[in-house]
């Protein structure tokens, strides 16, 4: 199991299409993924749970994932967050 | 007869009959089904959800193909709404240990999903629960055998009244035969209002208690271009808005003639057209307009909601996309225009929060005391303008004062030296030019203009502060007025003194979309207007159709006149001679 906290830098937090490419992404993987914020704990590849977190920038999340690919998966996402999800200009 | 005020969304005006949208809570019965059915409510869900994905897969298409890229990032999401396993795992759970029927199943889970969104305070987030029900209702609908009925029912062009309107509802509209819609909620932006506007269907929202005051079968007059509801309108008025009908479809049909003609009066007067443009909202249809370039690129959004300012290269990285969208044309950076209603979340040097924003440390003054922001800036526009043939020109928020422009001035020069030190070389010489929004500005420009390569006028800012109205304000937002002399005249002064010394003035505020108001810019001298995509061809067409020696006459007598009624009647009595 992997667990780290991520903070969230881009504009816009995670909006409907930040939200989207997250559960997508975390949907490849076969591990399991959970993001957590202010005690509320939801299941990454659920676009509906990510969008409930309401997680603006500058906000904290906990980064869990549990399984065979929990590494790559780990990674994959954290980049997601740090590239801001490609959508900054 | 009666007539309700709301927001105008999409230009145009309708009348039918008006069809009610039954309440947007669509609600379904408690309903269980026999142990030996689970297994038949389970395939029938995977048959709605693979219909529906289907639909959606096709809406998407229809979208991108007219609302471009942003719309259809929105179908996007709702595809993945209906995938998201939050959704198939719970409905098919309730099947199964409850034996719910599919039907019930849905409705239960989007409610808990719902009220999940309920409880969040951010309204984007919170907003969110709508997409959730748009594709429930979507799911629903397919369970029950996929009539749409609604919609499907209607069978003679209808205009629609709903409380509230989905977007998928929206896109939906033109195929069943809906002529125009309004709704009680919803504001000039909401997304419901511009998928409207792209549909070119008239729209009238914020109407507050439209879905109560009417019912189906009343005739309906949607006047989508002053934002009026007429329910029942006496025979007058109905009289009326069919003869203002026929002039628009007349008007309609006439614009896309115009797309590739010149921007210039009956009499040979040209000036430049240029298009207020937002990165966000472009689509096909404003990438079909011919215009004379970008007049406003507004680049406060660079700097909203982001714990830091936008570095140089990202900066950059968007002007030169936005550069190349215009091809050669020309285009107009306004420095951030930071300050009174937009605040960035960074912290800022030497700022407290105004107590009179409008009146605060806003625009260039901003800058100012921010000068790496501002450094940051010049050099991403200047070092895109090495990159593009097309004319680039910068514009200063704000000018109050020659000291102002003098210290941009300065800053420009050390952005463009260190850039020349680095090797590179602008195609064209940047313009820099002001924003004349503060009346001390608009008197004293004579002391500034030899600095400055160009002058536009922002028209929104300009009357607020000239009439000391806030247009927010209820109490007074009635004497926010155009018409009103000083108004004019400051127009004209500012024009007449950047004319005396070869400077070119521009307009890039709403009044410059007001045809009432057109012939008197025309007529002080206008050299170049900017308004938005939607706006364009209508401007342009009015233009045509203006005699530039009458507008030169008008507006020399409105001048000499005193008072908003005796301009405005001028400009009326020249309507009605032109009518005639």
């Amino acid at each position: 199991m992997i667990q780290q906290d991520i903070k969230i830098v881009n504009r816009l937090g995670l909006h409907a299409r930040p939200a989207a490419l997250l559960a997508q992404t975390a949907a490849k993987f076969s591990c399991e993924i959970e993001l957590a914020k202010d005690g509320v704990k939801v299941n990454a590849k659920s676009i509906m749970g990510v969008m409930m977190l309401a997680a603006e920038f500058g906000s904290s999340l906990q980064l869990t994932t549990n399984g065979s690919d929990e590494k790559e998966a780990f990674e994959t996402i954290q980049k997601l967050f740090t590239d801001k999800f490609n959508e900054e200009f | 007869m009666l007539v309700l005020k709301g927001v105008a969304a999409s230009p145009g005006v309708s009348i039918g009959p008006a069809v009610l949208v039954p309440g947007e809570s669509f609600a379904v019965a408690r309903q269980y089904v026999e142990p030996g059915e689970v297994k038949a409510e389970l395939q029938k869900i995977r048959n709605a959800m693979q219909k529906t994905l289907a639909e959606l897969d096709e809406c998407e298409q229809k979208v991108l193909s007219t609302l471009g890229a942003e719309y259809a990032n929105l179908m996007a999401t709702h595809k993945l709404i209906l995938q998201d396993p939050a959704l198939k795992d719970s409905v098919s759970k309730k099947i199964r240990t409850e034996h719910l029927s599919a039907q019930a199943a849905i409705f239960l889970t989007l409610q808990e999903l719902a009220a999940n969104f309920d409880k969040i305070e951010d309204p984007f987030f919170k907003e969110r629960r709508n997409d959730i029900f748009d594709v429930g209702k979507r799911l629903v609908n397919n369970l029950e055998g996929g009539k749409r009925e609604f919609l499907a029912s209607i069978n003679k062009p209808s205009l629609l009244v709903a409380h509230n309107l989905y977007p998928s509802d929206t896109i939906n509209l033109q195929e069943n035969q809906v002529i125009g819609f309004c709704t009680d909620v919803g504001g000039k932006t909401s997304h419901t209002a511009l998928l409207a506007q792209s549909l070119n269907i008239p729209a009238v929202v914020g109407l507050s208690t439209a879905s109560k005051d009417v019912q189906s079968g009343d005739t309906l007059i949607i006047d989508g271009e002053n934002g009026l509801l007429v329910i029942n309108p006496d025979k007058y008025t109905l009289a009326n808005y069919r003869k203002i009908q026929r002039e628009l479809k007349k008007t309609e049909a006439l614009l896309k003639t115009i797309n590739h003609l010149p921007v210039i009066t009956e009499d040979g007067h040209a000036i430049k057209l240029l298009v207020n443009y937002d990165p966000h909202t472009d689509n096909k249809e404003n990438k079909r307009l011919i215009t004379d370039g970008l007049g406003l690129l507004r680049t406060e959004f660079l700097y909203m909601n982001t714990p830091t300012p936008p570095t140089e290269e990202e900066q950059y990285q968007m002007y030169l996309s936005v550069a190349k969208r215009f091809d050669m044309r020309p285009v107009t950076i306004r420095l951030a225009d930071l300050g009174a209603d937009k605040l960035p979340d960074f912290p800022l040097d030497e700022f407290d929060q105004d107590e009179n924003p409008f009146m605060g440390c806003r625009g260039i003054r901003l800058f100012l005391k921010n000068p790496e922001l501002m450094h940051t800036q010049l050099r991403a526009i200047l070092r895109m303008a090495c990159e593009v043939p097309a004319q680039v020109k910068i514009m200063i928020p704000m000018v109050s004062s020659v000291e102002e422009v003098r210290h941009v001035r300065a800053a420009y020069d050390q952005a463009l030296k260190e850039i020349e030190a680095e090797g590179k070389k602008p195609v064209n010489r940047v313009a820099l030019g002001a924003m004349i929004e503060v009346p001390a500005a608009a008197i004293a420009l004579d002391g500034m203009i030899h600095l400055l390569d160009f002058i536009s006028i922002g028209t929104n800012d300009l009357i607020q502060y000239l009439v000391a109205v806030d247009r927010v304000n209820q109490e007074v937002a009635h004497m926010y007025d155009p018409c009103h002399p000083a108004v004019g005249r400051t127009i004209n002064q500012i024009i007449q003194t950047a004319h005396k010394r070869n400077k070119k003035v521009s307009i890039c505020g709403e009044i410059a979309s007001d045809s009432k108001m057109l012939p008197l810019l025309l007529g002080w001298g206008i050299d170049a207007l900017s308004v938005t995509p939607r706006m364009y061809l209508r401007v342009k067409n009015n233009i045509r159709n203006l005699n530039f020696e009458t507008c030169s006459d008008l507006a020399q007598a409105a001048l000499l006149m005193g008072s908003s009624e005796e301009i405005r009647n001028l400009i009326e009595q020249n309507n009605k001679n032109e009518d005639s």
